[in-house]
Parts: structure tokens; sequence; C-alpha cells
């Protein structure tokens, strides 16, 4: 089974992955609907800056997230003294790290979903006295729940894989950034680790694969509606 | 006292621009005109989901828009009723809660559920989701959430069109028992003469995004068809009769034979014995003559006044008044022949195969 080392990593590495997903959601779903429905100046540099993660080396994106986020970079210098958050060698920088990282994955299914909505439910909606927020909340947040779940689970998923740029602006300390990733490379760095790392990529494979299948019964429910004669 | 005053302006793209200004009293207005005069623009301003560059909406003494004092009601507080031409049902609720939808808000007029419910049948499908209804169904559902909603107006996009005959005819009959029930002003969009003839008291007649005609809507129906396909002609026979396998009304004084629609389908009719029918039939299926006629193939023979004669470039319309207006499509030399002009009494011959009941 699990040594005490591994399951703190697979406790760190699920925290941090689901921090990553639930903080950068809204942000997410902000900018996925933006892309879907607006028409604006710079839309196309903004899908580019959202998509670069997917084609960056990790280590290039580690080290932008580094220079950003450390001590004195600008945004960095900026949060700790006004919020006292530090990001360089925390668990802090590892969720930034893999939210970033996990970004493009988690805004293309959402935009898909928004998309595929046709405008004039909401307007539909506006029209039986629902306001904006009422209508977002009501018809179009809802429709596009499939999307919003394929989305956070491919975040996720991505996110518990997420090595380089961890590595990068986390480090890779037992306990506080250390997550599956890291822990499987640290073991295979000594002769003996091949046999030690295999309860590790197992747990990895199983968990990936949970959150897919997961992914795959929840947007299975969300779609019942569409061919069902009666309620579900 | 008008009800709704509308006079808007806005340039939709180069070649199509909305300058359109008319009032509707309470009841049913029709608007009218061929597909592209700016009906659903108009209707789409009055729901508040376009603003007009200029102009001025107001509904019951209230600004809805007024572009020169800066003010735009959104359609949520606007409590205008819209029934769209595609329905726009919400596919991830439950008929309960598509037609419950406009109804949350508190501190408004409600209207009852189960009457509404009651009156356009679709008790059994509350539970349903739109994606298992058929057309006619999600078209009632449809009307039940505008209506739901307590509106001050409803307005209505092509309500009819897209519907066979004979489901056209069972939602007619569910709109007028609905607008009977709750005495709703109504406003709605249709390019088919036979529709607006039926459901509206006024017409606001459109063509290339401007008002050309406004009037009762018989009258002012027939002119503006006149001006583009033709009219058709549409009388209200009572006492309606079987006799010799072939249907039958009175029309005035005079017996009317026609054709229920159940003889080529083979199902059942709407027809009641002794009651009234609408019967529908195209002026170039009556033909005019002087003489009283003794023998001809024809069933009807109605005899009338003519009361006025449009010439148009390839042929003139007749207009005869056998109780009821009928147009006759005759050609040019018709008129001359035979001196047609207003006071001058004709007999109208109509086969029974060419009248067709629509109720």
């Amino acid at each position: 089974m699990l040594t005490t080392a591994e399951w703190e990593t697979l406790r760190l590495s699920l925290f941090v992955a689901t921090v990553a997903v639930a903080g950068s959601l809204p942000i997410g779903m902000a900018l996925a609907w933006l892309l879907a429905r607006k028409a604006f100046w710079g839309k196309t540099l903004l899908e580019t800056a959202i998509n670069l993660p997917l084609v960056l080396p990790p280590v290039v994106t580690g080290y932008l997230l580094l220079v950003a986020l450390g001590r004195r970079g600008w945004l960095g210098a900026r949060l700790e003294a006004w919020f006292g958050l530090e990001f360089v060698f925390d668990w802090k920088g590892a969720a930034v790290a893999s939210a970033v990282m996990a970004f493009p994955l988690l805004v293309r299914p959402i935009r898909l979903a928004f998309a595929a909505i046709d405008p004039r439910l909401e307007t539909a909606s506006r029209t039986l006295g629902a306001g904006r927020l009422l209508t977002l909340w009501r018809i179009t947040l809802p429709l596009a729940r499939p999307g919003i779940i394929a989305g956070c689970v491919l975040a996720f998923a991505r996110s518990l894989g997420e090595f380089g740029a961890t590595m990068m602006i986390a480090g890779n300390i037992p306990g506080e950034t250390r997550t599956i990733p890291l822990h499987i490379y640290t073991v295979l760095q000594s002769p003996a680790g091949f046999e030690e790392a295999n309860t590790l990529i197992a747990v990895s494979v199983v968990i990936a694969a949970g959150a897919i299948f997961a992914g795959e019964v929840l947007e299975r429910r969300s779609l019942r509606y569409r061919t069902s004669e009666v309620l579900p | 006292m008008s009800h709704l005053k509308f006079a808007c302006r806005r340039r939709l793209n180069a070649q199509f621009e909305l300058d359109a200004v008319f009032d509707c009293p309470q009841g049913v207005t029709a608007l009218f005109g061929p597909s592209g005069s700016g009906k659903t623009t108009i209707l789409n301003m009055i729901a508040g989901v376009l603003q007009p560059a200029v102009g001025r909406i107001e509904l019951a003494g209230e600004v809805l828009d007024d572009r020169a004092q800066g003010i735009h009601m959104p359609p949520d507080r606007r409590r205008i009723g819209v029934v769209f031409q595609d329905h726009l049902l919400f596919p991830h609720l439950s008929v309960r809660e598509n037609l419950q939808y406009g109804t949350r808000r508190p501190n408004e007029t409600r209207v009852d559920f189960n009457k509404v419910v009651e009156i356009l049948e679709v008790g059994l499908l509350l539970d349903r989701y739109p994606r298992s209804l058929s057309g006619g169904q999600r078209q009632r559902i449809a009307l039940g959430r505008a209506i739901l909603r307590a509106p001050r107006l409803l307005l209505m996009d092509e309500p009819l069109a897209g519907l066979d005959l004979r489901l056209k005819e069972r939602i007619l009959a569910y709109l007028e028992r609905l607008l009977v029930e709750f005495n709703l002003p109504t406003l709605f969009v249709s390019h088919d003469q036979t529709d607006v003839r039926r459901l509206a008291e006024r017409v606001v007649v459109l063509d290339a995004g401007r008002v050309v005609d406004v009037g009762a809507s018989q009258p002012t129906v027939d002119r503006a068809v006149m001006r583009t396909q033709g009219p058709v002609n549409l009388v209200r026979v009572a006492h309606v009769r079987t006799a010799d396998g072939h249907w039958e009304g009175t029309l005035g004084t005079q017996p009317l034979a026609f054709t229920g629609h159940d003889n080529a389908e083979g199902e059942a009719t709407t027809l009641q014995p002794g009651g009234t029918a609408l019967i529908q039939f195209r002026p170039s299926d009556v033909t005019l003559t002087l003489a009283a006629v003794e023998k001809t193939s024809a069933r009807n023979r109605l005899t009338g006044e003519v009361r006025e004669v449009v010439m148009l470039p390839q042929r003139a319309f007749v207009a005869v008044d056998i109780g009821q207006l009928i147009w006759a499509e005759v050609m040019h030399d018709t008129v001359r022949e035979l001196n047609l002009a207003p006071g001058i009494r004709v007999t109208c011959l109509i086969k029974a195969s060419a009248a067709l009941a629509v109720v």
C-alpha cells in the first residue's frame, strides 16, 4: 500500500489540482463566454495568450511565472505587499502553475458549449421577465453544463500531471510542493526507484481514468433531458 | 384610446430601413406584409430586444423607448409576452417549468395556471420535455408560457406558419379561446391573409419597412393583397347541412354548396350541422354572368350587385356584394363586354369543388 510520504503526495496533488480548477473556473467561464459571444478588438490576441501554455515548453511557462510572481516580480511583489501571498517554493505556486497549464483545456469545451446555445433562448427568458443574471443562472449556465463539466475534468486531470512549470516555480519540497509527478521523478533518480515508483504510477492512472469516467457520467446525466420522454 | 403607440426608425442594412408609425387600440391587430417588410423587426423593437435608432414606443401611457430622452426599458421589465415563430422552449426545463418560467416574479398580476393548462389541453404534457413534443404541442406551450406571464400586450410572430391545415385550425381555435378568455391586447405578424382576416380586428400593412395602410381587417387586407398576389375570398355561411353528399350553407338568403375538407382526407370534420363555417375560394374560380342562368354545371349561382371594379395591368378584380363582399377575377375585355360597373346586378357562378371549408 501507500507509504506516509506517498499519501502526503497524493493528498497534496488532489488539493493543488482542486484549488487550481476551482480558482481558474470563474475566469475561464468569463473568458469562454467573451470568446463565444462577443466580437472585440484583440480577440485573436486573447485566444493566443490563453492557448500559449499548450504549445510553450512547460519549463518556459514556469520560468515566466517565476519572473512574474517572484518576490521581486511585478505581480508577485504587489500580491505579497497587499495580501501577503507568496508563490515561490509554495503550494500556491504549484496551484498557479497547474491552473495556467490547464487553462486552455478548461476554456475550450466551455467556450464551445456557450457557442452552441441559441442566444434567442436568452432573449425569450428576458421577455418572460428574467433579468440578465437570472437568465444566466437559469438558462445559459444549465445549458452549458456538459461543457463546463468537461472543461473541469480535463483541467483537473491535466493539473494532476503538471510537472515542468511546477518544478520551476514551486520546487520539489516533500509535503509542500511535491506532487505525484515530482514524487515519481524523484524516486526514479535512485537506482532502487523503479519498484518504488510503481504504486504512484498506478495511482496516477486510476485517478486520471476515474476523473474522465466521472466526467462522462455527469455529462450524460445532464444530457438526459434531451432524449428522454419524461422526467428522469 | 390607443394602447400601443409606435414610431421608430432604424437602418438594419444597406438595403433595408425600417421607418414605421402606427397606433394599436385594444383588441387584436395584425402586422401584415410580405417577408422582409419589417414585421419581425417591429415586434423585436416592441419587445425591447432591438432598440430603435430614432423614435418612441408607448404602451398604455407608459414610455418604453424614447431615444430623444434616452429611455430604454429592458425587455424583462416590459411585461410583454412574446410567442416566437420557432417557439424557443427551454430544452432543459420540463413543460411545467417552461410554462411557469415567467410567473415567478412576485407582486405582479397572475394568470390562473390551471385555466391556461385546461384551455390549451396540455395537462398530460406537463412532465415531458420539449424535445419529445410535436410542433403543435410546442406551439401551445409557447403560447401558454407567454400568457402566464400576464402580459400587457401579446406579441406573436407568425404563430400559424409552418403548421399543416388541420393543425392550424386547432391552434387557431385555442388562440381564439385564449384571446376571448383573457381579453389580451394582441399584435401578431402574418403574411397569410386568411389568418389575418380570421383573427385580427385591425390590420397594419407594411411594405419595405414602411406602413402603407391601416384599417379594419377585411377591407384593408383586400386592398393590400390586391396590390400583390390578388385577394382570396373568405365568406361565412350559416345553417351548415349536408345535402346529396355535399355540404351546403346559407349566405345571406342564398344557398352555397361547398367542399368540407373531410372529403379529401377522410378525417373527422370539424363542421357542425346547423353551425357556421368559413368558406374560401379564389377569385379566378368565380364566373360572372349578366343573365339569370337556368342550367349550368356550377352548383352555386349567387346574385349580387357590383360594388367596385379594380383594373390591374394583367387583369381586373370585381367586387360583388352577395350578402358579403366577394371578388371575381376577370379579363379586361370582360369588363368592357359586360359593362361591369358599380350598381350592375350580376350572377356569380362558383363550383362547389372550388369552395373549401376552412373551419
